[in-house]
Order: C-alpha cells, then structure tokens, then sequence
C-alpha cells in the first residue's frame, strides 16, 4: 500500500509539473506579449526609444526574458572591480550614434556586445531620435541593451528550484554582527515575561522563525517558505500563495512594546518581521521602534484570507450538501417513481440544465427580496451575508448527489444479494440502510477528499455575483491582467489539490471498502 | 391464423376439391432459411417509445418551435442594434412603455436595451449565435471523442498513452487553456468554437473508452473475436447498437453544457465578442439591480433556461428510448 501510495504520488507530481510546463509554453510562447501594455498608461505615455526600451523592461518583470542594458553592465564590471570609478564615469554614457562614441566608450560597447552575443543574447543599439539639429525628441535618448528570451528548460528547473525557501543564518548578506539562532521561552514581543517560546533569528531573512500567537494554529513558523510565483499586477510583488492566505480587511491595532521600549497602539505584527537592509539609517519611525533592520513587518487585518473566505463559505456548503443531498438521494431511490422522486428529477433537470449563472442570480433575487445582504461585505460582522452565497454552492452540489446517489442505490436495488437478502426476511429498512447504502455510498465518498479541498479553490461565479473576496476570482483576474506569475503559480496550486484530492478519494474509498486493495499482493 | 371462419364460408368451402382449396408451392432452399419473425426496426421502435409519453411531444414540439423560431426570426425581422442609439427616450424601457412609444408590435413586448434597441429581437439573435455554437462544439467534440474513445478502448497501447494525456490535460485550467485560446486569436465564433473542442473531447473519448471497456471483454465478443470477426465489425455491429443509448444520453448533457459554458464565459468577460446570450446577460449584468430594466437581463436568462431544459428532456427521453430493453 505505501509503495503504490508512493509511486501513486510521484507520478501525479510528475503530470503537475507537465502542467505547468503547459502553462509556461501557453502564456509565455503562444500568446501575443505586446497585449500586456493594452491597458498599460505609462506605456501609452511614452515615445520613441523610451517606449521600446519600457516594452523590454516590462517583459523582464513579467518574467519573459532577461534584459540587460549597457549601463547595467558597466556597473556590474565596477561592482567586480574590474573597472575603477574614473573609468566608469567616463565609459557610462554612450553617444547619440555609434559614430559619436569616444574610443574608450566604443571599446566597451564592443565588448558588451560581445559578452552578451557570445551568451545567446541579441544585442540592440538604439540611435538617439533628434527633433531638430541639436535637440533630442522626447523619450528619444539613445538606448543601448541585450536582451534574451528565457527557454522553457530553465524557467520551469528555476520555478521549481525556487518553490521552496529554507531560511537559514546566511540569508543576509550585510553585516548584521553575531550570526546565530536564540531559543527564548520568553517571547520580547509579550514583554518578555509571559510564557511564550519562540526562535529568534540573526542573519536570517524572518526574524522570528517559530513563534506562538492567539491566532490558529497558534504555533507558527518562518523557517519554510513557499514562493509559488511574483506577482506584478493583481498583487503587486506579492508571492501568490501569500496572497492567497494573508489576511485581509481594516486593521485591527492593539498595544505593543517595540524591540526599543516605545509602546503603542498599532496593527503591526512583529512576529513578522523581515531583514531590510539600512531602514533604520533611512527612516526616523524605524529606528525610533526597532533596535534592528528587521524592520518590514505585515499588519494584522481582521479578515480572512482570500482562500479562508472561500474555505469558510465552500466546507460549510459542502457540508450542507452532504447532509441533505444523501437522505435525499436515499428517499429518491426508495420511492422510485413516487411523487418524490418525481419532484427531485425536476429539481435536478433544472439545476443541471439552466445554465448555472441563471440560478444564482435567481437566488440572489429571491435572497434579497427575502430581505438576505446580497454583497459581501468584509468590515460587516454579520453572519448574514454568508447565507446566499453558502445557498447558491450547495444548491448544486445537492442536485448533483441526489442524482448520483439515486443513480447507484437503483443499480443496487437489482442486485442478486439484494433480492437474496429480501428472500432471507428482511425488512426494507434494513435491505436499504445495511446492504444497498453501504454498496452506493462508495463512489460518492470517493468524492468527498475533491468537494473538500475544491473548497480552497473558491467559486468563481458565486464570489463575483456576490463581491466575495475569496481565491476563484484570482485566476480569471489574473488572466484579465495578463499577471504570468500569478497564472502559474495558481495552476500549479490547483493541479496540486486535484491530484491530492484524487488520491486520497482512492484512499478513502480502499478504507470504506475492504474489496478494494491498492496492494499488489491482493491483486 | 386467428381468422375465425363464419358460417357461410364453411359452407362454401365444404363442397371444394383439394384441388381447389391448395396450390402447389416448388420448394426453395433459401426462403426454408428464413425465420419469421416480427418485423423490428430500431429506430421505429426508439420513435414508438419516445412518443408513448405525452410530455415528450409537448416537450419536443417547444423545442422544435424555439429552434425554428431562432433561425427564421432573425433572418426575417433585419436587427439592428444601433438604429435607435441617438434616440436618448428609446433606452431601457419597459415593455409597455416601449410599446406606447414604437407601437404594439412583437419587437417591443419585452421593451428595449441600453442602446434601445428591440429586447426581443437581441435575445432571439443571441439565441441563433449560442444554439449554433453548442451544436457546432457537439458535433466536433462528439464525433472525435466517439471515433477515439472507441480506439481508446480497444488498444491497449493507446491505453496507456491517452491514460497519461488524460491526467494531464485534465489538470489544466479550461478557464485558461480558452482565455489564452481568445487571446491569442481574436475571440470570433470559429476562435470559441476551436477553444472549446481542442480539449472538449478527451472526456467525451475517456468516458466511451471505459463504456468500450465494460462490453469489450462480454462473452458474446469474445466469441465473436473467436470465429474471426474482424475488430471493425465487432466495434460497428456487436458495441455501437449497445453504445447509442449512452452516446444519446451522453449528447442530451453535452449541447446544454455548451450554451450554459458559453454564457459563464461570456460571464467572466471571456465569451464572444458578438452579441450571444451570454454575453447579452453579461452587459446587462447592472440592469438586474436597476429597478425597471429587468426585462433587459431576464429575457435571455429565461430564454436559455428554456433552450437549454428543452434540449436536455429531449436528450434524456431519447436517450431512454434509444435502450432496446425498454422497446418491450
């Protein structure tokens, strides 16, 4: 059982990887890149070859391709000590045309170009744009770069290289003084008295690298971090996973006491608190609080996450699926062709064959004729608001069990042991509860791992219909705003869930039922 | 024979020779051959069954009137949506209101848009683009998924190929394979239609290669591939009379699914660019909430629910008349 769980898990990691090698060749490859300036204004702005240089700056950022300019490359021979400063100076700044370029200048333009051709790259110089004799036009200066599409191969071994971050002392390239870890049993942040443990930091990137709170699961960690991918548009420079949990809504301050004794009320979270070199220099409010640079910390917001909203809102509709779409499916099979079962047909033919964006919005109407909040409303700490959208997810999926259960406990209800068990004298009651429930009931379980964790996932209709800021408005969002990062970093999060919600359905189901064996042995 | 013979014709046949009452009839080996036997036509009896019941031709007739009406009305009735688009009084009116200001006529009975053109005469347009779609995406996906869940079923070492292809292709966002799809052409009606089948049928061939599966091994079959059968006949005459049913039943989900898919689509801003249903209920979106204009957004919301209900009874019914054990 282990080794094929094994090989099971291994195989599906494998096909999630394909996916998002899919992914990347989709929207890196085959869709057109000039469509992420279509609503871009600083691009509509610009001109001449500042327009063309802003295109291939953008493209780095949306991960397209790596962009270097001349500039970028002088500094970096200065960084390495190759070049002193006077040089620097001198070479730094190219000429209107290549014609115009002093010997030493066109000496290291000819070996930038060199050193990026030879790397594959394409090397381009633009001449200055003059509007008149002496005068360059606007965003006409000259521009000098290479630049290079990266190849599939190494974008996906880089993302998968990158998805996990292990935190360590070694993090922090600045001097930050004595590297090493601290165990406390006294966290600072709760004055240093109360019993709190935690592990502290210096020289790594988080500070605190577990630590316990108020908050679930109340022991928590910065030592692993998952990056599932940047964000430029939908969250700015934002990971999408943490998009995805943080939390969200007004801020919720509290009095705290800062690393340097100053006490005040503020929503900052110091557990979150992450290396910035050189803030405290930079900024007064910084170094009044923190006797440190790790400065950076997140707030605590009062809101869920976007997936806690639509975790919250999916599992207790899942729940309420469960719950009424099993006795009704069983009262369905059991008065076959009764008046309730009749009844039940319609409701499903409707479910299943209106599209689905009509009868949410019907509910919608009928909720709010009935006096129910139509919109979400994150600051709102009514309960209320969760009742239409828990309504239109579950309505379905009750169509769907009702159907599905009918379906099996029918097919069962022909079985040889069935009439045997009815020739053997027993009830009806115990024919249904004991032998054909049991036998029906499997693929449905099979199923229950997959409307769990589609929960995480989020609807897309039910949140936009009613303003929820919940996850399944992330991809379409993402899509809309051409965000790369964030399109693959959700697929790869949805091809996750499915093949764990897959496995663990087969796992299940082998647990519930004991013909059923994963192990070669058996077989 | 059940024919009672009356009185009289006894009594006219009484006086008769042999010679009179019989003919002689020259053997003949292969009309010996023949089994007599009722006469059974498939199709007849799918078409007795699906008759029988009376809502079946309530339900079909609704049907066949909504499609005729869709094609027919919008070649005769010249839309167009911009005619009243400087007339600032024609806007988003009510049915009675539009008809007090164009006169009664059937245009104006569900009242005007946002550009004020006929509520009416847009759903019915719509309803030709969606209807066209869906049938056009049915068509493709289940014709390629048929032909290739068949071959699916049969071949072991496609097997294990589509296996993979499945898992994997299954595991893509469809929201994003279509969006890039848009994207990357222009979101047309042939753009839509290639988005939707270039993964469509893999669940249509998956799902006919397990049914492949169940009959494949049955008894008869393998004695049929014992006397020499070729595979091509076993798939065409001993799997597809039992596959028809399913295959029927598969279409009756298939068709709604599409024009349901196109309006989500249409929905998340990804649909169209003509005007279909769905995306006629994605620009009137804001005119639900407006009290007064939700003739605008429930027209071709009802107006897909029936098309959509109608077409998936229809499917439903023939789907069960097309199963031989209920032609009893």
């Amino acid at each position: 059982m282990t080794k094929y769980l094994i090989r099971r898990i291994l195989h599906g990691l494998v096909s999630v990887f394909i996916v998002v090698g899919i992914v990347m060749i989709m929207i890196y490859s085959l869709m057109n890149r000039d469509l992420i300036f279509a609503a871009d204004n600083v691009y509509r702005n610009l001109g001449n070859n500042q327009k063309t240089v802003y295109k291939y700056r953008m493209w780095q950022e949306f991960g397209y391709m790596t962009y270097v300019t001349y500039a970028d490359y002088i500094n970096m021979l200065y960084n390495n000590g190759e070049i002193d400063d006077a040089t620097r100076s001198s070479v730094i700044s190219i000429g209107r045309t290549s014609e115009n370029d002093s010997p030493e200048t066109a000496e290291y333009v000819a070996k930038f170009r060199e050193y990026y051709e030879s790397q594959g790259y394409a090397v381009q110089r633009l001449n200055a744009i003059m509007a008149s004799a002496r005068k360059v036009a606007t965003g006409g200066q000259q521009q000098y770069f290479a630049y290079k599409d990266k190849p599939l191969y190494t974008r996906l071994v880089n993302y998968v290289t990158g998805l996990f971050t292990v935190d360590n002392i070694h993090a922090v390239k600045e001097d930050v003084g004595e590297r090493g870890l601290t165990f406390t049993l006294h966290d600072p942040v709760y004055g240093g008295k109360t019993f709190a443990p935690a592990i502290i930091g210096n020289g790594t990137t988080h500070k605190y690298l577990f630590y316990v709170d108020r908050t679930f699961p109340y022991v928590h960690q910065n030592l692993l971090t998952i990056n599932l991918g940047k964000s430029y548009t939908v969250n700015a420079g934002v990971d999408v996973f943490t998009t995805m949990t943080r939390a969200q809504g007004s801020y919720t301050p509290s009095v705290i006491t800062y690393p340097s004794g100053l006490t005040e009320s503020s929503a900052d979270d110091l557990h979150s608190a992450v290396y910035v070199p050189g803030s405290r220099e930079t900024s007064r409010v910084l170094s009044d609080r923190y006797t440190d640079d790790y400065t950076s910390v997140q707030t605590i917001k009062a809101g869920f996450s976007k997936m806690g909203y639509s975790f919250v809102i999916g599992i207790i509709a899942v729940f309420l699926a469960y719950l009424l779409g099993v006795p009704l499916g069983i009262a369905m099979a059991r008065h076959k062709d009764k008046l309730i079962d009749k009844l039940g047909t319609i409701y499903i033919v409707f479910i299943i064959a209106v599209p689905s964006l009509a009868y949410i919005f019907l509910f919608k109407a009928i909720g709010g004729r009935l006096g129910l909040p139509t919109t979400f409303d994150m600051e709102s700490t009514g309960k209320l608001m969760y009742v239409l959208p828990i309504v239109s997810l579950a309505l379905p999926s009750i169509g769907n069990l009702m159907k599905w259960l009918r379906r099996y406990m029918i097919d069962q209800m022909n079985a040889d042991y069935v009439k045997f068990a009815r020739s053997g004298g027993l009830s009806e009651g115990e024919i249904f509860s004991r032998h054909i429930l049991k036998n029906a009931a499997i693929p449905i379980i099979h199923g229950i791992p997959a409307s769990v964790l589609g929960a995480l996932v989020g609807a897309i209709i039910t949140e936009r219909v009613y303003v929820i800021p919940g996850a399944g408005n992330l991809l379409t969002i993402a899509i809309n705003s051409y965000d790369n990062g964030v399109i693959v970093g959700v697929t790869l999060f949805y091809a996750l869930l499915s093949v764990t919600a897959v496995i663990l359905g087969d796992v299940l189901m082998s647990m519930v039922d004991p013909r059923i064996s994963f192990s070669s042995k058996a077989r | 024979m059940n024919t009672t013979l009356s009185a009289d014709d006894l009594a006219r046949i009484e006086g008769m020779s042999d010679a009179e009452l019989f003919s002689h009839i020259s053997h003949d080996d292969l009309e010996s051959e023949k089994i007599t036997a009722p006469r059974y036509s498939y199709w007849r009896s799918v078409f007795r069954v699906f008759f029988r019941k009376k809502i079946n031709i309530i339900i079909l007739a609704i049907l066949l009137f909504v499609i005729l009406f869709t094609y027919i009305y919008p070649a005769v009735s010249h839309y167009d949506r911009f005619a009243n688009l400087m007339d600032a009084s024609a806007k988003h009116l009510g049915p009675t209101k539009a008809m007090e200001k164009f006169g009664a006529n059937i245009h104006w009975i569900l009242g005007s848009g946002a550009s004020g053109q006929s509520t009416f005469d847009a759903i019915w347009n719509g309803a030709r683009i969606s209807i066209s779609l869906a049938l056009v995406c049915a068509a493709i996906n289940m014709t390629l998924g048929v032909l290739i869940g068949a071959v699916w079923g049969f071949s072991k070492k496609v097997d294990m190929v589509m296996t993979e292809v499945y898992n994997i292709v299954g595991n893509v966002p469809y929201i994003l394979l279509i969006s890039v799809l848009v994207l990357i052409f222009s979101p047309s009606f042939w753009t839509m239609v290639f988005a939707l089948t270039v993964t469509g049928w893999i669940a249509i061939a998956y799902f006919i290669r397990t049914q492949v599966i169940i009959i494949r091994d049955r008894d008869y079959n393998l004695v049929s591939r014992c006397l020499g059968t070729p595979i091509t006949r076993i798939a065409t005459k001993n799997i597809l009379p039992f596959m028809t049913s399913v295959i029927v039943t598969y279409i009756a989900v298939e068709i709604p699914s599409y024009i349901s898919y196109e309006v989500f689509l249409a929905y998340i801003g990804m649909g169209l660019s003509d005007m279909s249903l769905g995306r006629l209920i994605y620009e009137a979106e804001s005119a639900m909430v407006t009290p007064g204009w939700g003739f605008e957004f429930w027209s071709p919301v009802v107006l897909a629910s029936i098309i959509t209900v109608a077409l998936y009874v229809t499917g439903q019914n023939l789907g069960d008349a097309s199963d031989p054990r209920t032609h009893m």
